[in-house]
């Protein structure tokens, strides 16, 4: 009988002590994409730690074919086990609408947040997500296979020259190539090796994906979808967009010069092994491609002729849980992550992305580190962030939207027509909206 | 034959755990999955909606185009796998000198999972592949088998056929094994040709083994998942869209519950009418030649 | 007819069946042959001898394990250790819960149990995928979410597991139950020292079943482990088929693995294995 006695006093004070022990630790969870995304997030959480001891964020991080539903589905059940949720920006307003997210209130100093980066993290009104930086979208160019085949390269930034904010802004502006020249350069440096392709001469980096596509239509003159958020008809299928479609199409079908169905990452791969000659994507590939040894240089991303210049833009951003059990703690990384100079910073070392906090953007126009290749991309961000980037639309039926896009242009690369991809694309989208319009 | 007196506690014991894993985990469900199929979530809260789930349904055109999908695969998919499953069965029981080898080869398709045959098949049928390769010897061009509108459903009944014959063939085997010998030697006694006693012997004699490898082909197939969601996720064009992944699209993609309920309701409905319709025509028949 | 005609006329009746039994063994078994061979090649040289074909692509050449040593140290080791883990507990778990109904359908009368029998045999012909969904409101509700729990309960109790026994026992004759009840053995002794040795057969087709049931799952541990830190072969072989589309020697290294534990386990078994499911099939 002692034996139990003392066992369970034992015991009680080792459970006193645990609680006591666990009164003083915060551990916040947050969910976050697979790869660069949880590197870059780590580091600032390290950093966090060192700045307030006692609170560790631990992130949960899944790939990024299965982010979205295991987000859907978590913030659905109401899991008090997240407290943090990394959110894509079209997101927020089906997120905000279902009631997922706490919005911040005015304790949250946004002064030095880009103000368009910002309005895109509201819903009626209220904050519910911040931003923790921008996208910027170039043309990756192999100059050694340019080379090879006798063809000129874009005008663009490459190793060993210089250029600053002003020299920046003159090549976007004025010498930028048109999509249209990237076909025709894309032709001359696909090489076929006894049926099979051996060098692409040209692919986007996300296939299929609304993000990366949303400028080819709207390059022509038309949206994707409508103002009120639901409506797809007369622009999905407009003629503008059929126009895009039927580019891509050609892409991977007539002129053969794209590689169809990359995994995410596969496309930089290519890129990174000198097996393709030009990719449409974002500046996070910097790193990867400075070390994979490849000589390349970057050109603003193309248009139409004749059609407007139009960039992707837009990033990921943070909210705090409303089923989190630690709404303060949370709060306040979140205000580290997004509006502290040590913490843009971090996140920008480590991921570079264009950034959201205007005196990060400022240093970057400015400071003799960016002048040189290749931290002087990130002023063709700088330029294209405030002159030709357009946001993607805002509708609580985005994931609907997303999906709908993302059959269309993946049958259309499969050879299925592009009246017909559009036109169900369409009808899906508009079926599907019509459920969770208020 | 006597039975002892039940010892009832003995037994509940026996059967409980068993009991309630058929409760838990499969009456329950479809009883929760009718229920919810009543409710839609509208800025996350649910809200009974009645039938208004089901009349949605009516008037969805890619709801309808699932369910011609769905039964033009099975209708297909069904009858080529039984015919194939008993002339493998057939081949399988015969003897000679070597056939061991080949008895055992037939069985590997069982040893491979459905996804790893959908992962190998999906490279072999991709464009450079093997079947390509094959196929270009003879001169013919290389087809995009899996990304063609036109030839996406038919290869992913060829992957499944190849996946599920072996699996049926045994139970067929079982069902010869069944026939006596003695019924053979008197028809080879009568001269019958051996097609004639395949389609006037066999075949009625296997009647019971066919009814239950066909009534459980087609509820594997009408339910079919796997492959779908690994290779064409619907497409191309929808081509491949079969009910089931139009409602796991609905349920787990796009969070619509409701929906996704509903259509598994109609489908779970569907199947249960076939399996009857196929119980009443194929046992009822025996009865009336008598 | 000479003799000589007819022999000739037998050999090539010979030859023409090894044709069409070579033929389509060689189908079944292509896809997994080309799969080792693409997975002990460098990942450039896959597709090397397709077009045109070649008798050498179905040899591995140039040889080397570098997909394998990739594929596990992208932690695919784990992957099979939890797969592993979920089949064998639940073989175990599926073999006490299904032969004790079993046992009890076979050896007692009771009110209800034709009703019970069916009702246990025709749900679980019901294909897990038709109640997945609802499962998964079921498992939310148990709070199993994300928990090997949830991999595991709902398989253990299995129909056809449950089937297999009860026309086992049923089958084993009455004397020997009679002269141990007559002796005043218990019932639970009877089953564990005279039923159980008798039914190793039976036990091992069940075995196999409950073990290839976990092991080819795809659907509902997709569903059930939604973070997905738990993964289980096929859905892992699946994830990894979407992330990296291009390294093929790896895709095809993971689906071999996958293949061939078990086809290792079926081969040696596989008497027992058709032995079991041919007796099924015939009462239906």
């Amino acid at each position: 009988m002692k034996i139990i006695q003392t066992a369970i006093a034992a015991g009680l004070v080792a459970s006193m002590l645990a609680g006591t022990a666990l009164a003083q630790d915060k551990t916040l969870n947050m969910i976050v994409i697979e790869g660069g995304d949880t590197t870059a997030m780590q580091a600032v959480a390290d950093a966090y730690k060192a700045a307030h001891p006692g609170v560790t964020i631990n992130l949960q991080p899944y790939p990024f074919a299965q982010f979205f539903q295991v987000a859907e589905l978590r913030l659905r059940s109401k899991d008090a086990g997240i407290d943090l949720v990394y959110v894509d920006a079209p997101l927020v307003a089906s997120y905000a609408s279902r009631g997922f997210l706490s919005p911040f209130d005015a304790s949250v100093d946004t002064s030095t947040l880009v103000t368009s980066a910002l309005d895109a993290g509201k819903y009626e009104g209220n904050q519910f997500a911040l931003p923790i930086n921008n996208s910027a979208q170039v043309l990756f160019f192999n100059k050694t296979l340019f080379a090879n085949a006798g063809i000129t390269p874009p005008d663009g930034l490459t190793a060993g020259e210089t250029a600053s904010q002003a020299q920046v802004d003159e090549l976007a502006a004025t010498k930028r190539w048109t999509w249209e020249q990237v076909a025709d350069a894309a032709q001359k440096l696909t090489v076929k090796d006894g049926g099979r392709t051996t060098t692409y001469g040209f692919t986007v980096e996300q296939f299929g994906e609304l993000y990366q596509l949303q400028p080819f239509g709207e390059s022509l003159g038309t949206d994707v979808i409508g103002p009120d958020g639901y409506t797809a008809k007369g622009y999905l299928d407009s003629e503008a967009w059929t126009k895009a479609a039927t580019y891509w199409a050609n892409l991977y079908n007539e002129w053969g010069v794209s590689p169809k169905s990359l995994g995410y990452g596969e496309a930089a791969q290519l890129f990174g092994n000198g097996q393709l000659a030009m990719m449409a994507g974002g500046t996070w590939n910097l790193p990867g491609l400075e070390a994979s040894g490849v000589d390349f240089g970057v050109a603003p991303y193309p248009y139409f002729e004749g059609g407007k210049v139009v960039t992707p833009t837009g990033s990921w951003y943070v909210g705090v849980n409303a089923a989190s059990g630690n709404q303060a703690e949370a709060v306040d990384f979140a205000k580290y992550l997004t509006t502290s100079a040590e913490g843009t910073k971090t996140w920008f070392d480590s991921l570079q992305q264009l950034p959201t906090y205007k005196p990060l953007l400022d240093e970057i126009s400015t400071a003799a580190a960016f002048d040189s290749f290749p931290q002087d991309v990130f002023r063709l961000g700088v330029y294209d962030s405030l002159n030709t980037a357009k946001a993607r639309p805002v509708t609580a039926a985005y994931g609907q939207l997303q999906d709908a896009f993302r059959t269309a242009f993946v049958d259309i690369a499969n050879g299925v027509a592009v009246k017909d991809a559009l036109a169900s694309a369409v009808q899906k989208f508009e079926a599907a909206a019509a459920r969770v319009a208020p | 034959m006597t039975r002892s007196r039940s010892p009832v506690l003995l037994i509940a014991a026996l059967l409980t755990p068993a009991l309630i894993g058929l409760v838990v985990f499969r009456l329950y469900p479809i009883a929760l999955a009718a229920n919810d199929s009543f409710f839609n979530v509208l800025r996350g809260q649910p809200v009974f909606v009645g039938l208004d789930n089901y009349v949605a349904l009516l008037t969805d055109s890619v709801f309808w185009n699932s369910l011609k999908v769905t039964f033009w695969f099975n209708l297909l998919i069904n009858p080529i796998q039984i015919a194939l499953a008993l002339g493998l069965a057939l081949l399988y029981v015969q003897n000679f000198k070597g056939v061991t080898l080949y008895r055992v080869l037939f069985l590997i398709p069982i040893g491979v999972s459905l996804p790893t045959a959908v992962l190998i098949w999906r490279i072999m049928l991709s464009q450079d592949g093997l079947v390509n390769g094959v196929i270009g010897i003879a001169g013919v061009p290389a087809q995009p088998w899996l990304t063609s509108e036109a030839l996406a459903l038919y290869s992913i009944i060829a992957i499944a056929t190849w996946k599920g014959i072996s699996y049926w063939m045994i139970f067929i085997i079982g069902g010869l094994q069944n026939i006596s010998p003695e019924i053979y030697d008197a028809a080879r006694i009568d001269g019958i040709k051996p097609w004639q006693r395949l389609v006037y012997i066999t075949i009625p004699l296997l009647r019971p083994t066919l009814l239950f490898v066909l009534v459980a082909d087609v509820s594997i197939n009408f339910l079919l998942f796997a492959p779908i969601f690994m290779l064409t996720q619907g497409g191309p064009a929808d081509s491949t869209n079969v009910l089931m992944y139009e409602a796991y699209k609905s349920g787990f993609i796009f969070g619509d519950m409701g929906r996704a309920m509903a259509v598994i309701v109609v489908v779970v409905a569907i199947l249960l009418v076939i399996v009857g319709l196929q119980f009443k025509l194929l046992s009822g028949r025996r009865e009336a030649k008598r | 007819m000479t003799a000589r005609s007819l022999q000739i006329r037998r050999g090539a009746g010979l030859g023409a069946r090894h044709l069409v039994y070579a033929l389509i063994a060689f189908i079944f078994v292509l896809p997994l042959w080309w799969a080792i061979v693409s997975s002990l090649r460098p990942n450039a040289e896959v597709f090397a001898d397709i077009f045109p074909v070649t008798p050498k692509a179905l040899i591995p050449s140039p040889l080397t394990f570098e997909a394998y040593a990739g594929v596990f140290e992208r932690g695919f080791g784990m992957i099979i250790a939890n797969t592993m883990f979920v089949a064998l507990v639940t073989m175990v778990a599926g073999l006490i819960v299904n032969g004790a109904a079993g046992f009890a359908f076979a050896m007692f009368d009771f009110k209800g149990k034709k009703l019970i029998l069916s009702l246990i045999i025709i749900s679980f012909m019901l294909p897990f995928e038709a109640i997945a969904l609802p499962l998964y409101t079921v498992t939310q509700q148990l709070g199993w979410l994300d928990n090997v729990l949830a991999l595991i309960v709902p398989s253990v109790a299995n129909g056809l597991a449950v089937f297999l026994f009860y026309q086992f026992f049923s089958q084993v004759p009455k004397d020997y139950m009679e002269a141990a009840r007559l002796d005043g053995v218990s019932w639970i002794d009877i089953l564990l020292r005279i039923y159980v040795p008798l039914s190793m057969p039976t036990c091992i087709s069940a075995a196999l079943l409950l073990f290839i049931f976990q092991w080819e799952a795809f659907l509902w541990p997709l569903l059930a482990m939604p973070s997905q830190q738990f993964k289980v072969i096929q859905v892992g072989m699946a994830a990894f088929q979407q992330q990296y589309q291009t390294i093929w020697n790896q895709l095809f290294a993971v689906s071999v693995i996958t293949a061939l534990i078990p086809i290792a386990l079926l081969l040696p078994l596989q008497r027992y294995y058709v032995q079991g499911l041919a007796g099924a099939g015939i009462k239906g």
